[in-house]
């Protein structure tokens, strides 16, 4: 499904001609059906998959569904850093080894992501618990502080970073490739390995912290491992695709309705959820307005903001 | 089995436990009992290895120091009970339970936990919950499922285990009160050790082998149900008139307040 024209033959037909060698298949129609069309695919499934996860895992460390790293700013952070590397990255980026001018927008949206992370938690965590309103109100703090930064940053830059950062401030999945589904892919493996048999040890935090230390979780060790992958996954998102918000919250509040908070078993759902969820928002933003594009944070939005609402309102009764 | 030497604690300048000295024996039942703010709870979260005190190494479990322990070995060793159980937990009452055996299985719990989740429901009277969400429960309920829990956490082969509850009758009606002294009192003459915080002096007396009185962060008196119980200790502890007499019909002490 999309623009291009196959000469009337269905995407399918022509994806099933390339991989059997079809000489049928002419090379502008593999690069759409390959390098376009298969590698937006894969990376809307990484980046689903990743976003939600990182959502999970983060209200679980702060024990409270609305922790999500685009509410508490984490996200607006590795934009921050993103769209700073961006503009003032010209003036040094010669005199970088390639290999670090390749990766460096990722590695300073992970810092980025890091050190919110790091603040966030810093402020509104006193032995052990969470206060919600100052963790949100933090996110809000941050979030305003990177929208003026852009701002600045947008007045400064050149034609070409400009569009680099509209881009980054709306999220899109066009910018797809297979290197970056490559390096997504190994960040994805690497804190799922770690996170995913986590759902034990998050169940136990929801009895408190010290409570989760005498059933044998090493609390400390657990939050540290939390920070560091949550940053690196969001990083890497970031860094690729710009701001997607709302996925880590989405997913596992619907996930919450049917399985109650067992993160033994949200947490892998919502690996595969998240997955499904971007790949439909992305399909609909690429298909509903063709031939243009209806940027893909602006549909998250659309569906993140009531179920944003559904919480706090129900956050406003138990209290 | 636990041994605390010198133990001191500080908040902000202020003096919780001055220099605490206690040593608890395999197969005893340790109540403290002591007036608000005696630092009761704190020597429980020292003692317990939840905050450290001003000098380190000065509790051996078991002639270990805490931070020898592997944490899997520490956690089918002993358990802690807390005062203030989380509200909310969107979760069945079954699963909370479940989390006793945590330390025990790595994904999917095998046949043994489940039967000790059972026996443990069974034991605070609660099987009949087990189904329905524990958000959805009254206090003195949640209390159970709780109760239930850190027995479930010690349900296996472990020799000479040490439980630790602060304040477990919060919220228990009468038959619940004695029902969940009765498992501790199980528990510990399978020479398990607990070690109990306790507001009612009756059934610390009738239920406990051992009494520590506390007062303004210090020890002020110890020993056997009828060493502790004499009415000018009492009293004077508590700043309050009382009485004491032998129980009619177990001639333990009985503590009666007022004049």
């Amino acid at each position: 499904m999309g623009v291009y024209d196959f000469d009337g033959k269905s995407p399918l037909t022509v994806l099933q001609g390339m991989i059997t060698g079809n000489p049928q298949v002419s090379l502008s129609e593999k690069y759409v059906i390959w390098d376009v069309r298969t590698a937006r695919i894969i990376m809307a499934i990484l980046i689903g998959s990743i976003l939600a996860v990182s959502g999970t895992t983060m209200q679980g460390m702060f024990k409270n569904p609305l922790a999500t790293p685009d509410l508490i700013g984490i996200t607006a952070g590795a934009t921050l850093m993103a769209a700073i590397t961006i503009v003032l990255g010209s003036h040094f980026r010669e005199h970088l080894p390639d290999f670090v001018q390749n990766s460096m927008l990722s590695i300073a949206a992970f810092l980025g992501a890091l050190l919110t992370t790091l603040l966030v938690y810093r402020i509104s965590t006193t032995q052990g618990k969470t206060n919600v309103v100052i963790m949100l109100l933090s996110g809000v703090a941050i979030s305003a502080l990177g929208f003026a930064i852009v701002g600045f940053l947008i007045y400064l830059s050149k034609d070409e970073q400009l569009r680099d950062l509209t881009f980054w401030n709306l999220g899109s999945l066009g910018g797809a490739t297979w290197q970056k589904n490559g390096i997504l892919f190994l960040v994805m493996l690497g804190s799922y390995f770690i996170l995913i048999p986590k759902g034990k040890a998050l169940n136990a935090m929801m009895l408190g912290e010290k409570d989760a230390g005498h059933l044998g979780v090493n609390v400390e060790k657990l939050k540290k491992q939390i920070v560091v992958l949550v940053a690196l996954m969001i990083g890497t998102c970031v860094a690729f695709s710009g701001t997607i918000g709302f996925v880590g919250l989405i997913v596992p509040y619907i996930l919450r309705l049917i399985f109650k908070s067992n993160y033994q078993l949200i947490l892998p759902l919502s690996a595969v959820m998240g997955s499904i969820l971007l790949l439909v928002a992305d399909t609909f933003s690429r298909t509903i307005v063709a031939p243009s594009e209806i940027p893909i944070g602006v549909l998250t939005a659309f569906m993140g903001a009531p179920v944003f609402i559904a919480i706090l309102i129900r956050f406003k009764n138990s209290m | 089995m636990i041994k605390g030497h010198d133990i001191s604690y500080a908040h902000k300048n202020f003096h919780i436990l001055k220099s605490v000295n206690l040593s608890v024996e395999y197969g005893e039942f340790l109540a403290i009992i002591g007036p608000n703010g005696a630092g009761k709870s704190t020597l429980l979260s020292v003692l317990a290895n939840e905050i450290s005190a001003q000098q380190k190494n000065n509790v051996l479990f078991k002639e270990k120091e805490f931070r020898q322990w592997n944490l899997k070995d520490l956690s089918q060793n002993k358990a802690k009970f807390s005062q203030h159980n989380s509200d909310d937990i969107t979760l069945r009452v079954k699963d909370v339970v479940m989390m006793g055996r945590y330390p025990y299985f790595n994904t999917v719990p095998s046949q043994n936990d489940w039967q000790a989740v059972e026996e443990s429901l069974k034991e605070t009277d609660v099987l009949h919950l087990k189904e329905r969400e524990y958000n959805s429960l009254s206090g003195g309920e949640k209390q159970r499922v709780h109760l239930a829990r850190v027995l479930a956490q010690l349900k296996n082969d472990v020799q000479h285990k040490l439980m630790f509850l602060d304040e477990p009758l919060n919220n228990l009606d009468v038959k619940h009160q004695f029902k969940a002294l009765q498992s501790i009192k199980n528990f510990t003459q399978k020479a398990n050790t607990a070690i109990v915080v306790l507001h009612d002096l009756n059934l610390a007396a009738q239920f406990a082998d051992r009494i520590l009185l506390m007062k303004n962060g210090q020890v002020a008196s110890q020993g056997s149900p009828e060493e502790v119980f004499k009415q000018e200790i009492i009293s004077d502890a508590y700043s309050f008139p009382c009485a004491v007499c032998a129980h009619p019909l177990t001639k333990n002490p009985m503590i009666i307040f007022g004049n």
